[in-house]
């Protein structure tokens, strides 16, 4: 009876790899386990963010073709065409990139952590204060920063005052998604304020800041976003383990021996700065948080916490809707956010109205 | 490693290390307390069955010992030590929980859910190892799951999915599992098939500890009974010793008599009679 | 007094209460006519109220105040009774008009009239209500979907998304049509000032069917807070029963709407104060939003007029800020499993 399933002799060093996973052994102490699925998923998505990059270059009103595109990024082409692709929509095209992929990779978060796909942080009012402070530096009330500043200094007061007012994250992080929903309520109808004491000139250069844009991005903003980026993604290979557990229930959680506080606060730390950043550089574009995560979802056939591929498809997302605003309706220009909502809209009330097995809302 | 050092690795952890209990314990929800000053510890190597009616604290308590509800005063013991003093990890490479509520993630296979129990003892360097691989086939065999590890956890009965969570504590390789409500939603084969994998686990070497609502099965499959009432241990000992009319009486208000089962002389609830006292 | 407040809830005299309220609510509308943001000190009101006024302070207080005063009773009636009987449909102490998107719904119909061409001067009352019906619709089939998990957080994230949505469409209509938004701007953010009584006669008819659906269904409503296979043994239809409250939820968050534009948070601080009040029975809870809605929302215009003089803060900005912590609150207070 005692260990009858060790009693065969087993001698060989090397483990082999649980199914649907490759193991990468360097020596006894260093062995990591990759999941093949993954792996195969995210490249496919690198090599159309690859393509969707280089057909956004190469449109618009001087259209360019890829081969020229991808002359010019290599550092050849003629100046004409290094002038457009280079200044003109390469900052941009990074804009598009940087926000879509960390409004998506914290809304994945954040899903995860409420275990609702619902709660990204654009819904749950990040996005409102952001725009709520954006707006008042427009308009000229408050105080004199950026723009693209305040909208920072909104997401970190709106987060600072929910943790105040939930008292720490609560569990599952519902006391403080309760306490952004009324943060973003009053940060919304404090900027409806805003917009309707000033004349209708200043509230029309202050409407990208109320629907989400990349034309009004920030240089600078657009590099730390950047860095930032880079750095929560590291973190989140890093901490892809623990966030893994966030779907069992608490107790399971800690009797697997994590720290379910730190792994919660970690990611609404790593969320609140991506979205902060995101929206300082375009604006409120909450929308992503829910498209982006939901797509790669679906493409991991709804397992496991796709946080990788959530950035890539949120940046190919990000990248298509601006395409999309700049060229439909050329020469206006429809702001990105307001693509994302016509696009995310139906699928948000597809979400609402479908009926539900147990976890999908 | 081979397969006779993890075999030694157990047993001497079993007998070196293995110990649970509280002292002074006090636990709350809020602010009304459920457990006030409880002493308690679990005998090593035995299976204990917490019984008591709904609301005295048994679950509580297990919380409590498994460091998942924090005391408001008194310290939980593991091998000696605060078991809150203690890193998680290491504490979860020595006591496992099996919770009632049981959610999963989406789509997830019982090996991979299994996977999911070696969480303590991999790193981010060392993610996958020999232990690791034994760990999971040896829970798999003692869960009777080998033939359905791909299967998805959704699709299974509910005793293959209790027995898949069981497994997944199986192969954290501790030497303590504490269970709260193995069987209950279960219907009687299915009851039996944990108990007695329960009891497998023991004659192995583990300390076990679990919360159970059936009184005749606790004495049939447990070698201690804390019984308990009001958030206080009323009684404890060995089933036959502790399992007495006075004792339902107290514990339920039921009148009723006891006979030894002709089989195993454990005892049996006959004549059941609800009283008000 | 003290006495009082050791009753539990559901047991104390509704009729005291009731009656205390009323007095509260009387008291809230003089000094509504009393208090305000304009040069006329209180000294002055109150002449002016004894009839001892100039005809500008004439004007003043019996014309501008007043009317402020009596949207301000409406506008607290309709949301507060529209709160109570969301809550009691949806079975949860969460559901709020503004909260849940009706209010956006209905935003956004009166922004696709004024796309369509017509002003904020001419609205027709019954847009603002279809609106509010189709949001209303859309939030409560979430809240049905999900009515067997205890879980009152995710109708307010389906709510707050339904909002976020809706918003976005109608900032989407105003980008092609400056003259719209110009005048959505205003109308956009609740207040109770500067409207116009006109429009409150019109919402009148409306307002009356709202009240017979109310009466028909808020008995059944009783039963149904125990579940719908009780509602369904003590023999009542609880799909009628919906319809007609849905029905007159919108009619009520629409005329609502129509005349002062969105005020959130008003359904859920008053069902919640008159839940404190007199417990959870919604025959009593109803009873009692009556004088309590217009409590709150007076008083709270009254704030508004004197926090930020000269100028005044637009009553919605106020409810939000009174909103947020009593949202709070209930999710503190009911203990609930998975929080």
């Amino acid at each position: 009876m005692m260990n009858q399933s060790l009693s065969l002799p087993n001698n060989e060093e090397n483990p082999t790899a649980p199914s649907g996973h490759s193991l990468l052994s360097l020596g006894r102490h260093l062995t990591l386990l990759i999941e093949k699925q993954a792996v195969i998923r995210n490249t496919w998505l690198l090599i159309l963010l690859s393509v969707a990059c280089i057909a956004t270059l190469g449109i618009g009103t001087m259209p360019i073709s890829p081969k020229d595109v991808i002359a010019v990024l290599f550092g050849h082409g003629n100046p004409m065409s290094q002038f457009i692709v280079q200044d003109l929509r390469l900052p941009r095209l990074l804009a598009a990139l940087f926000t879509g992929a960390a409004f998506s990779l914290a809304g994945c978060l954040m899903q995860t952590m409420a275990r609702n796909r619902l709660a990204t942080p654009g819904i749950i009012g990040i996005d409102n204060a952001a725009m709520a402070f954006a707006v008042s530096s427009v308009v000229g009330m408050g105080v004199s920063l950026a723009p693209s500043a305040m909208a920072l200094a909104g997401a970190a007061t709106a987060t600072a005052l929910a943790f105040g007012l939930a008292g720490g994250s609560g569990t599952r992080g519902y006391r403080f998604i309760v306490a952004g929903i009324g943060i973003g309520a009053i940060a919304g109808a404090v900027t409806q304020l805003l917009l309707s004491q000033v004349s209708i000139d200043v509230a029309n250069s202050a409407y990208p800041w109320t629907v989400g844009s990349l034309s009004a991005r920030d240089p600078m903003m657009v590099k730390v976003l950047g860095i930032g980026l880079g750095i929560c993604l590291v973190a989140c290979l890093f901490l892809a383990s623990q966030f893994a557990l966030m779907p069992f229930s608490d107790q399971v959680i800690t009797g697997l021996g994590a720290n379910i506080k730190h792994i919660r606060i970690t990611a609404l730390v790593l969320c609140i700065t991506l979205t902060g950043l995101a929206v300082a550089v375009a604006g409120p574009v909450g929308l992503v948080a829910l498209v982006g995560p939901e797509i790669a979802r679906v493409l991991a056939r709804y397992r496991g916490i796709p946080l990788i591929s959530s950035a890539l498809t949120g940046a190919l997302v990000m990248i298509l809707a601006d395409l999309f605003g700049r060229t439909i309706l050329s020469p206006i220009e429809l702001p990105v956010g307001i693509v994302t909502a016509v696009i995310g809209g139906p699928y948000l009330i597809w979400i609402l109205v479908r009926r539900t097995s147990r976890t999908s809302l | 490693m081979t397969a006779t050092s993890l075999q030694f690795k157990q047993t001497s952890e079993i007998n070196n290390l293995a110990r649970l209990g509280a002292e002074r314990l006090t636990l709350k929800h809020g602010k009304t307390s459920i457990i006030e000053n409880l002493d308690v510890s679990l005998p090593e190597g035995k299976v204990t069955a917490i019984v008591g009616p709904n609301g005295c604290g048994k679950s509580t308590l297990l919380n409590g010992l498994s460091r998942v509800h924090s005391p408001s005063s008194g310290v939980v013991l593991l091998d000696g030590k605060d078991i809150h003093s203690l890193p998680s990890k290491e504490v979860a490479r020595r006591l496992a929980l099996l919770p009632q509520d049981t959610l999963a993630p989406d789509g997830i296979t019982i090996e991979e859910l299994i996977r999911f129990g070696r969480h303590p003892h991999q790193s981010l360097l060392k993610q996958w190892a020999m232990d690791d691989q034994q760990a999971i086939n040896y829970a798999l065999n003692a869960a009777d799951l080998e033939g359905l590890k791909n299967r998805l956890l959704d699709t299974l009965s509910g005793g293959q999915r209790q027995r898949a969570w069981i497994a997944m504590s199986i192969a954290q390789e501790t030497p303590l599992l504490l269970l709260d409500e193995p069987t209950s939603a279960l219907d009687l084969g299915h009851q039996i098939e944990v108990f007695e994998l329960i009891r497998n686990l023991s004659r192995q070497g583990k300390t076990l500890a679990m919360v159970v609502h059936d009184l005749p099965s606790a004495c049939r499959y447990s070698d201690h009974i804390i019984a308990m009432k009001k958030g206080e241990i009323i009684t404890q000992g060995s089933p036959k010793e502790v399992m007495t009319k006075e004792l339902v009486r107290e514990l339920y208000g039921v009148e009723c008599d006891l006979i030894p089962d002709p089989m195993t002389g454990s005892p049996i609830l006959i004549n059941m009679k609800r009283v008000r006292n | 007094m003290i006495s009082w407040f050791h009753i539990p809830p559901a047991q104390r005299p509704l009729f005291s209460v009731f009656v205390s309220a009323h007095l509260v609510l009387a008291l809230c509308c003089i000094c509504s006519l009393l208090f305000g943001a304009g040069g006329l000190s209180l000294q002055a009101s109150f002449q002016t109220l004894l009839g001892n006024g100039s005809a500008d302070d004439q004007f003043t207080v019996f014309h501008l105040r007043a009317t402020r005063t009596v949207i301000g009773l409406f506008i607290g009636l309709t949301l507060g009774i529209a709160g109570a009987l969301m809550q009691a449909v949806a079975r949860n102490p969460l559901a709020e008009p503004g909260l849940l998107g009706v209010s956006a719904g209905s935003s956004l119909a009166v922004a696709i009239t004024l796309v369509l061409g017509a002003s904020t001067a001419t609205l027709t009352v019954g847009i603002a209500q279809f609106g509010a019906l189709l949001g209303c619709l859309c939030v409560l089939s979430v809240a049905r979907m999900q009515g067997q998990q205890n879980d009152p957080i995710r109708l307010v994230l389906a709510g707050a998304a339904l909002s976020s949505l809706l918003l976005a469409v109608t900032s989407l209509l105003l980008l092609f049509d400056q003259r719209a938004a110009d005048e959505i701007r205003f109308w956009v953010t609740g207040s109770v000032a500067g409207r116009d009584t006109d429009t409150l006669l019109s919402v009148l008819p409306s307002m009356l069917i709202a009240g017979l659906c109310i009466l028909y269904a808020v008995k059944p409503l009783a039963s149904l807070a125990l579940g719908e296979r009780v509602a369904i043994g003590l023999g009542h239809k609880p799909q009628r029963i919906r319809a007609v409250v849905i029905v007159a939820v919108a009619l009520l968050v629409g005329g609502a709407t129509a005349i002062a534009g969105p005020v959130a948070f008003i359904g859920l601080v008053v069902p919640f104060a008159a839940r404190a009040l007199v417990g959870p029975d919604i025959r009593r809870t109803l009873w009692l939003c009556l004088p309590l809605g217009p409590i709150i929302v007076i008083s709270a215009d009254i704030v508004s007029r004197l926090v930020a003089q000269p100028a005044e803060m637009p009553l919605g900005v106020l409810t939000a800020i009174i909103g947020a912590p009593v949202l709070l609150l209930i999710v503190r207070s009911r203990r609930m499993p998975t929080l």
